[in-house]
């Protein structure tokens, strides 16, 4: 048996499979990728609107202070007036706590009033500050913002200059602890461990949630330089860097425009991809038990499928070897337990069509091959009885009684057997049907059931071959000292036809005065000849000589009739047995 | 500052061992400062601390700093003078709190990187020194002769007593220096300023002063000198005026600062930490006391608190 190179049960499986998984991993991926998409997009949100908060708060901070020394330098400076400005100057360190302190400038370049928290005052003239980056760029732009410094290498701080609207109201610089941010910093969290920080152009931390970190005086500075401009050039999306702790991070950035800082909001990747993490659990865990349910689903499918097949197959192999009583059972309820329903009727229509086969095989050992033929062939029409018109030959052997008398049973068993053999051998040869052995005797008829053309003459021609043959056995039983011979007679007329019998035996025979007569006719053939009865003669003797030998007295028949014998071609075997027994 | 208390000291089953160094005996007014800040990040003396304390002149203090070495401490809190003897440990993290300038001191290579062992905070008395005198002037504008007090075993002392002096002779002020040496020449100094004909007295804030801190204010107001002190608590206790930053806020903040530290920062990278607010206090009763008008300066509406 042929296995196939590739299953069903492995194609099923698959199909099956992969139906599942398929749209599984597609669905599965699409929801994953949606939800990395929000989460970044809410994360993005976030770090956005933090950073814009305390980029707004830094703003406001420094605006803040801004305005207020803007306050000083309203009016013009007027001669006298120095201690009235330096209660301005102390009330103005009182309203505004981040101001350490601040020196107030006249027109002409000369600081007057200086005030603060730490160092002395002073008033009066003091040192010429025209050539001071703070005068100079607040002359310049009203109002001048300083770089970050660190104060005692720890403290950062930053100086504010302003210019009054009109140059006669002079300048003030404040100096301003930067220190004092922190609270806007320290109170932005983001999720749990996330934070804002400021750095400055340089990259200098101005503000930090651990503010231990900004006292370090700049130290680190390369690092958040790095963090600055990688975060930066993302140009206000979020990017995953390298944070300051050397961990992982999201962050965004927003710019505080008018001191030229950045605010970096950030927050650990670990904590912010933590949602689009579960998310992608859930999906591998959701795919892990499509898998298996599919797994599972597509071989519990598949055998459901592949087993009635190959249960099909295996009784379809069963029945080729010719087990015919092989059923299957399939209890499927559906197409496939139709297909073993119809299998097993195939299988019983096989048995009856095989057992009817073979009993027309053991028919035909017993029928005339063309009897046999008819009921194979179920033309029941030709074996019904009636009339038609037949040539009936009779043949029976000279001497056989003598002989069975004395020879041994096989003996006798093997010159039958012979004798058949011949007779079957001719008969078949001329499509004519043998319609029984009794004995000795055989009896043949032409014309039917099968009809032919021109029977008497086939028939003649039969009986000639008949006799050749069987006198050609003849010769060897004479030779073995066993005087036996062979007469034929052949009748041609109208008899019934057809099958006759009881259920358990039929027979194909024919009855009529023909069949008498060539039996009769037989009777009275001598051995080597052949008598043959005035229709057949007149329907042969234009092709075959006949010779009359007189008018006879048939039994039956009220007045003699005439006979003919087929004239011999050569020498007549005349053998010497003197016993020859023309009855059978 | 507001660092998130977290339950990090609790789940530790280890018992922190800290040690206390003040040059002062009990009562010493900046431990429960130190004690609230530890509460508050969730250290429980008994439970997972052991704050043992140690108090004691310099010369005491030697065995302290022997016993440091020997021990299995893991951190070394110091106030005041009591740092200067612990210069010399090398090995376990020291917290200080300052007055003066712990880069002069040499115990930190900067304020923004201490670089050693030693970290802490400082109260800035040093700059602060002239802003003293100079408010003590606005207040007493005929101050002519100032007597300070200043307790000369406190580390930085002379740079203090330098920066008043100069403020001083600024101002036209003529100081007058009454140093005592450590608790037991308190009160023979106490004599020594009341002999100085001073129109004022300026005492340098100190823990010993602090201790002491109602002795001298009650003797300043006795001798009818309106006083000048580093710290609120002085003012609270009858003296004129204070300036400078908050002591308690700072041990407060110091024990942040020890939580880092017990969880494995080093103090080489926390910096000194220096006082954003400095508070004016002015106690009104002593003033009516001394005879001193307030609305005929600007000290008022400067002051940040006034005591009633």
């Amino acid at each position: 048996m042929i296995r196939p190179r590739r299953s069903l049960f492995v194609k099923y499986f698959t199909t099956l499979f992969v139906a599942v998984v398929v749209p599984l991993l597609l669905g599965s991926a699409t929801e994953a990728w949606f939800a990395f998409r929000d989460n970044r997009y809410d994360l993005d949100e976030l770090l956005r609107v933090e950073a814009r908060s305390a980029a707004d708060r830094i703003q406001a901070f420094t605006d803040g202070i801004r305005d207020q020394l803007g306050w000083v330098v309203q009016f013009p400076w007027t001669q006298g007036e120095d201690d009235r400005r330096r209660i301005d100057g102390l009330r103005l360190l009182q309203q505004v706590p981040a101001i350490v302190s601040l020196s107030m400038v006249d027109p002409t370049g000369t600081e007057r009033v200086f005030v603060s928290r730490v160092s002395m005052n002073r008033t009066g003239a003091g040192a010429d500050m025209s050539e001071d980056p703070a005068v100079i760029g607040a002359r310049a732009n009203r109002v001048w913002y300083g770089p970050v410094h660190y104060r005692r290498d720890s403290e950062p701080y930053m100086r504010i200059a302003v210019a009054g609207n009109r140059a006669a109201a002079g300048i003030v610089v404040a100096d301003i602890n930067l220190k004092l941010i922190w609270d806007i910093i320290a109170s932005i969290k983001i999720g749990d461990t996330g934070h804002a920080l400021v750095v400055d152009d340089s990259g200098r931390l101005i503000a930090h949630p651990d503010i231990s970190l900004v006292l370090r005086s700049g130290v680190g500075a390369g690092d958040f330089n790095r963090l600055k401009s990688e975060v930066s050039a993302a140009d206000g999306a979020a990017v995953t860097t390298t944070g300051e702790d050397g961990k992982p991070v999201v962050a965004l950035s927003v710019p505080a425009p008018n001191v030229g800082w950045t605010v970096i909001a950030q927050q650990p990747a670990l904590e912010a991809f933590e949602s689009i993490r579960a998310a992608l659990w859930r999906s591998l865990i959701l795919i892990g038990l499509g898998i298996v349910f599919a797994l599972v689903l597509a071989y519990w499918r598949a055998c459901r499928m592949w087993g009635p097949i190959r249960q099909l197959e295996a009784g379809v192999e069963r029945i080729g070897m010719g087990q015919l009583d092989h059923r299957i059972t399939i209890q499927s309820r559906d197409e496939l337990e139709q297909l073993a329903v119809r299998f097993n009727q195939m299988a019983e229509e096989l048995a009856v069509s095989q057992h009817k086969s073979e009993r027309i095989n053991r028919l035909k050992q017993f029928l005339a091959p063309q009897v046999a033929e008819l009921v194979e062939h179920s033309d029941q029409r030709l074996l019904d009885g009636h009339r038609r018109e037949v040539v009936a030959i009779f043949g029976d052997l000279r001497g056989f009684t003598a002989f069975s008398a004395r020879a041994e049973p096989d003996v006798i068993i093997a010159v039958l057997r012979e004798y058949y053999e011949a007779i079957g051998a001719v008969t078949e040869r001329h499509s004519a049907t043998l319609i029984r052995f009794a004995g000795d005797g055989v009896m043949v008829l032409v014309n039917a059931p099968v009809a032919c053309d021109d029977p008497a003459e086939r028939g003649v021609r039969l009986a000639i071959d008949m006799q050749a043959a069987v006198q050609s056995l003849a010769d060897s039983w004479n030779a073995r000292g066993w005087a036996i011979g062979f007469g034929v007679g052949i009748a041609m007329g109208p008899a019934t036809v057809g099958t006759l019998g009881w259920h358990g035996r039929l027979d194909y025979t024919a009855i009529g005065s023909v069949v008498n007569l060539a039996s009769r006719l037989c009777g009275l053939a001598e051995d080597t000849q052949i008598l043959v009865d005035p229709v057949v003669t007149g329907h042969v003797k234009g092709s075959i000589g006949l010779a009359s030998i007189g008018e006879r007295t048939i039994k039956g028949y009220d007045h003699a009739l005439e006979v003919f014998a087929v004239a011999r071609t050569g020498a007549p075997v005349r053998r010497t047995s003197p016993e020859l027994d023309l009855v059978s | 500052m507001a660092w998130p208390a977290t339950a990090f000291a609790q789940d530790s089953a280890k018992a922190y061992r800290i040690f206390w160094v003040s040059i002062q005996s009990q009562p010493d007014p900046f431990l429960d400062g130190f004690r609230e800040g530890l509460r508050a990040r969730g250290y429980i003396e008994g439970k997972n601390l052991a704050l043992e304390l140690h108090f004691g002149n310099p010369h005491a203090l030697r065995e302290v700093v022997a016993e440091l070495r020997r021990g299995n401490i893991d951190l070394a809190v110091s106030s005041g003078p009591a740092t200067r003897a612990l210069t010399e440990v090398k090995d376990i993290p020291v917290l200080f709190a300052l007055s003066g300038d712990p880069v002069a001191l040499g115990v930190v290579e900067s304020l923004g990187q201490p670089g050693g062992n030693f970290t802490g905070s400082t109260f800035l008395s040093l700059e602060l020194a002239g802003k003293r005198v100079e408010l003590l002037k606005e207040v007493v504008p005929s101050l002519r002769r100032l007597a300070v007090f200043s307790n000369s075993n406190h580390p930085g002392e002379q740079s203090e007593w330098r920066a008043t002096r100069e403020a001083a002779t600024k101002l036209g002020i003529e100081p007058v220096y009454v140093p005592f040496a450590g608790p037991n020449e308190l009160d023979a100094g106490l004599v020594a300023v009341g002999e100085a004909h001073a129109d004022a007295l300026l005492v340098f804030p100190d823990v010993l002063t602090m201790v002491h801190r109602n002795k001298i204010a009650q003797f300043a107001t006795a001798h009818r000198l309106p006083s000048m002190f580093g710290w609120s608590e002085y003012c609270e206790a009858g003296g004129l005026m204070s300036y400078g930053a908050n002591q308690r806020a700072t041990y407060f903040w110091l024990a942040t600062y020890a939580d880092r530290i017990l969880r494995g920062e080093k103090p080489a990278n926390l910096p000194v930490m220096q006082p954003t607010k400095f508070e004016l206090v002015v106690n009104i009763r002593t003033a009516e006391q001394l005879g001193i008008d307030l609305d005929k300066s600007s000290i008022l509406f400067r002051a940040n608190r006034v005591i009633e």
